[in-house]
């Protein structure tokens, strides 16, 4: 993956080089020595250098402590770290966001104690942060980006060059009118990115900015990172996802506060225990070593797939490079619909061809938000004023089984949870949820008690004064007896790893972001619900907290329960689900099992989604030339398949693939 | 999506209303709510009738989506129409049906009161479809600048209501999923009695209200990482120019329009 820029690449961009330079000399920073003639942005002083930082916040908490970091110019830096590892708190040091309250932060060589030169320091250092709606002050997004410009007091046609420009560089030219609350949230980061990238800084830095975002999305933006670096910014990006770091030059390891790592990638990642044991994921890449190392492989460990590729390649026995046929040809192309019990009276959902449109009758407008959630039993009209929301949706989930449902961000993914969960009435078509009718309005407290509903962020539903009676809304809404709400509340928390003595009286908005999300999950595991809806459970979550949420899923369907699971990841998707449902536009555009689901490409790629990591990288090891048989969807899979080609007297003994 | 439709309405056309100065726009608007107040008799309203809707008409709005932004509103007004209906009791009796008796007066109060006020606001829901919510903003800090040299925190106050109106879709939404999960946790939403409804609604109000001052606290923390700083210079993205080509001809419409309200009211 070379990312650096070519000489050519960097002549190109002389000029605005030169503008940068001129630009230093102008704000005056006291380290500004930028040798423009020599070319090499790595000559400049550094952009920011920490001094034995510490940051206390007034409640107590030690946020920082004791970090001592220097950051080159024109350096991509990630900064990686659990849930409250400081961070965020880190990064907003870099913006004097946050002001050391010991030790010292010098950017740009400007003490950031020095209150009467904040906008030197903020005019240069630009930030995103993880929210993409929290950062948007108005609703056209060309205006938006004008903000901060503005705010500098610009002249109006500087301003608008850079409105024009900054859109260019973020591609989202066509949509400088929008407003930001019609895009996706891929495009909205791209527009904070742009607003962001019209101050014309030194320096950017990024708060997680695709903890929220689709791999479509993260993609985007760390094309978008790369291209900003080559212009010769320095990135500095928070993040939890390990494809981000790669991209680096360098990674900052944070933990409970300290910095504990710091290096390249590849040097960083060599710790794997360290990076283990702070609660850190690998690269997928060293997953892989990591596996073939439990099956008595040696293999060197090499953080890039293509290195990893070539390695695994030549380390096989001659015989076994012969390209063996690629998997996926020998797959049937079209989902053996037959598989689907046709109107299965057992089913946990039922959608029997359900279509919805947003804008349907003009009555419902004049109703309140409540009375809107009452059923409608007007006869059904056959073509609604606006567009579809969805199409003729037809699928059957089986009792005990998790179905991943998957699809870009207006793909109808919503919708479906709504009608699932009778908070919305099929324009079209019938949804039944455990046989019964979701427009069935006698039954309608039956249903409840069968189906339960995590929605996206669901720690946003805390509402009570304490932990327990949060958790004991659900119950007590049926009406139980208090000796069998608080039975259940303990079970729900004890669920979710949680445990009521520790934190029952406390309240929800005192914890931390991990444990409200928990809580919020008790919350609804308390009303013991047969089918359970999850929208995007794992989103925003670190790693180890990703983790726990996949074994929660995992204990629930081995007790019984039916999960349907929107989901952005198709690695989730491959390893999770019994089967999967994919919407474009609407429609049910694939139905099957992952394997079916993944075999075909070719749609997938029309659709915009991708194959899961370990396919991907199968590929790639398959091109390299080992004969890798078969589709691996999961890393253990992978793992068998490679150690099977490298070693096959051991496979044997290698542990039994997930699938 | 319902509050959307109430408060972002601009409807975008091509049209020579659309492309006045957005201070033009505000201070006339302003000027025609206030001649409704002075029609008095049927000649003006026509008047004050004909110019709303040739200005409709020259906006390329649909009467429809005007009618519709203001159609909670006419209830009210329909209800005090009837209350004038009931209540006047002067002039020439038209009509008597048992205890109510309809006069001339009472039908002309009630017709007049209904009609000015509805082309009053039909004036005003032309101004919001017709102009941007940024343009809105704009202009009313720039007609309200004076006052900022008594002290008044005009831009400020601007910056507000832009950032209340960028505000809405996102709070309108996050309330629906809030209304979604809790009452698929079997929150009772539709009780009858007020104090039971008031409990109910806690479950809702509570996250709503912890979700505005997140969005509060992040927003801040954004604005002080874009460079802004309260009461310090800006400039504007935007420039407002008035051309006397267009801006000066609706003036002198708007002009026209008074005076022939003026000579209504004194010839009759």
């Amino acid at each position: 993956m070379p990312r650096r820029p070519s000489a050519a690449r960097i002549a190109e961009q002389g000029a605005s080089g030169e503008r940068r330079a001129t630009r230093l000399v102008e704000h005056g920073a006291a380290a500004s020595t930028t040798d423009s003639s020599d070319g090499h942005r790595a000559q400049a002083a550094p952009v920011a250098v920490f001094d034995n930082v510490s940051v206390t916040y007034p409640d107590g908490t030690e946020a920082l402590r004791g970090v001592t970091a220097t950051v080159e110019a024109g350096s991509y830096v990630c900064v990686i770290g659990g849930n409250g590892s400081g961070k965020s708190t880190f990064a907003q040091l870099f913006n004097a966001l946050i002001v050391p309250t010991g030790g010292s932060a010098r950017i740009f060589g400007i003490d950031t104690a020095d209150e009467n030169r904040l906008l030197d320091i903020r005019s240069r250092a630009a930030m995103v942060f993880q929210h993409p709606d929290d950062q948007m002050v108005t609703s056209i997004v060309a205006d938006d980006i004008a903000f901060g410009p503005e705010n500098l007091a610009l002249p109006q046609p500087e301003i608008a060059r850079r409105v024009e420009e900054s859109l260019r560089a973020v591609g989202l030219s066509d949509l400088a009118q929008a407003d930001p609350a019609d895009l996706s949230g891929g495009q909205k980061q791209r527009v904070a990115i742009a607003g962001a990238f019209a101050l014309r800084p030194d320096l950017l830095i990024l708060d997680e900015p695709a903890a929220m975002l689709d791999v479509r999305g993260r993609r985007g933006i760390r094309r978008v990172c790369r291209e900003l670096n080559e212009l010769g910014i320095t990135i500095v990006h928070v993040t939890h996802f390990m494809d981000d770091v790669l991209e680096a030059d360098r990674v900052l390891v944070l933990n409970q506060g300290r910095l504990v790592l710091d290096g390249a990638p590849a040097e960083v990642f060599s710790h794997e225990h360290e990076v283990r044991e702070l609660n850190l994921d690998l690269p997928l890449p060293l997953q892989l070593c990591e596996e073939l190392e439990k099956r008595g492989l040696t293999v060197p460990h090499l953080a890039d797939d293509d290195q990893l590729a070539a390695a695994l390649a030549a380390a096989a026995p001659r015989a076994r490079t012969s390209p063996a046929p690629d998997p996926r040809s020998h797959k049937a192309a079209a989902v053996d619909r037959s598989l689907r019990a046709p109107l299965d009276a057992q089913a946990a959902i039922e959608f029997e061809n359900v279509s919805f449109s947003y804008a349907a009758p003009a009555a419902k407008h004049r109703r309140g938000l409540l009375a809107r959630l009452r059923p409608r039993r007007a006869p059904q009209s056959p073509s609604p004023s606006g567009p579809w929301a969805l199409r003729n949706v037809s699928f059957s989930l089986k009792p005990g089984t998790l179905t991943a449902l998957i699809g870009h961000t207006g793909a109808g993914k919503s919708t479906v949870i709504e009608l699932a969960c009778a908070l919305k009435m099929p324009t079209n078509g019938s949804v039944r949820v455990g046989g019964i009718l979701t427009t069935d309005l006698e039954r309608r407290r039956e249903l409840r008690r069968a189906i339960g509903y995590v929605s996206q962020s669901p720690e946003r539903q805390l509402f009570a004064e304490t932990v327990y009676d949060d958790v004991a809304f659900g119950p007590r809404n049926l009406h139980l007896g208090e000796a069998e709400v608080e039975q259940r509340v303990r079970e729900a928390l004890a669920t979710v790893r949680l445990d009521l003595a520790a934190i029952g009286g406390r309240s929800p908005f005192s914890l931390s972001g991990g444990q409200q999300r928990g809580v919020a999950l008790a919350g609804v595991l308390a009303l013991r619900p047969q089918i359970l809806v999850l929208d995007e459970p794992m989103a925003g979550l670190d790693p180890a907290g990703r983790k726990r949420t996949v074994e929660l899923l995992d204990r629930l369907r081995s007790q019984g329960t039916t999960i349907l699971l929107v989901t952005h990841s198709m690695d989730d998707a491959a390893a999770l689900a019994d089967s999967v449902l994919v919407l474009d536009h609407g429609a049910l555009a694939l139905e099957g099992t992952p394997e079916e689901i993944f075999s075909q490409e070719e749609e997938l790629h029309r659709i915009g989604l991708g194959a899961p990591g370990p396919t991907l990288l199968a590929d790639k090891i398959r091109a390299a030339g080992l004969g890798l048989a078969g589709m691996p969807l999961t890393l253990s899979a992978l793992a068998d398949g490679v150690a099977s080609v490298l070693a096959p007297r051991k496979e044997g003994g290698a542990r039994g693939a997930a699938r | 999506m319902a509050l959307r439709v109430s408060v972002g309405q601009y409807y975008s056309a091509d049209s020579p209303i659309h492309e006045l100065d957005p201070r033009t726009k505000v201070a006339l608007t302003l000027v025609y709510m206030v001649s409704c107040f002075f029609v008095a008799n049927p000649a003006m309203l026509a008047l004050s009738g004909a110019f709303v809707f040739a200005a409709i008409a020259a906006s390329r709005v649909p009467v429809r989506l005007l009618l519709r932004s203001v159609r909670t509103i006419m209830f009210f007004l329909v209800f005090t129409s009837v209350f004038n209906l009931f209540f006047v009791q002067t002039g020439q009796v038209l009509l008597e049906v048992g205890p109510a008796t309809f006069t001339y007066d009472g039908v002309w109060a009630a017709a007049l009161y209904t009609l000015r006020f509805l082309f009053l606001l039909l004036m005003g829901a032309l101004l919001m479809c017709t102009t941007t919510p940024i343009a809105l903003t704009d202009a009313a800090e720039d007609l309200l600048a004076p006052l900022a040299r008594l002290g008044v925190p005009v831009h400020d106050a601007a910056l507000i209501m832009s950032i209340a109106l960028r505000f809405v879709p996102t709070l309108s939404r996050e309330a629906e999923n809030i209304v979604a999960a809790q009452t698929a946790r079997g929150a009772d939403l539709e009780n009858k009695g007020p104090l039971a409804y008031a409990r109910a609604c806690v479950p809702l109000v509570v996250p709503l209200f912890a979700s505005a001052l997140r969005h509060a606290e992040n927003l801040g923390r954004a604005m002080d990482a874009r460079c802004y700083v309260g009461g310090a210079r800006r400039t504007r993205f935007h420039v407002m120019s008035f051309v006397p080509a267009r801006d000066g001809v609706a003036v002198a419409g708007v002009f026209l329009y008074l005076a022939g309200l003026a000579a209504l009211g004194t010839l009759l």
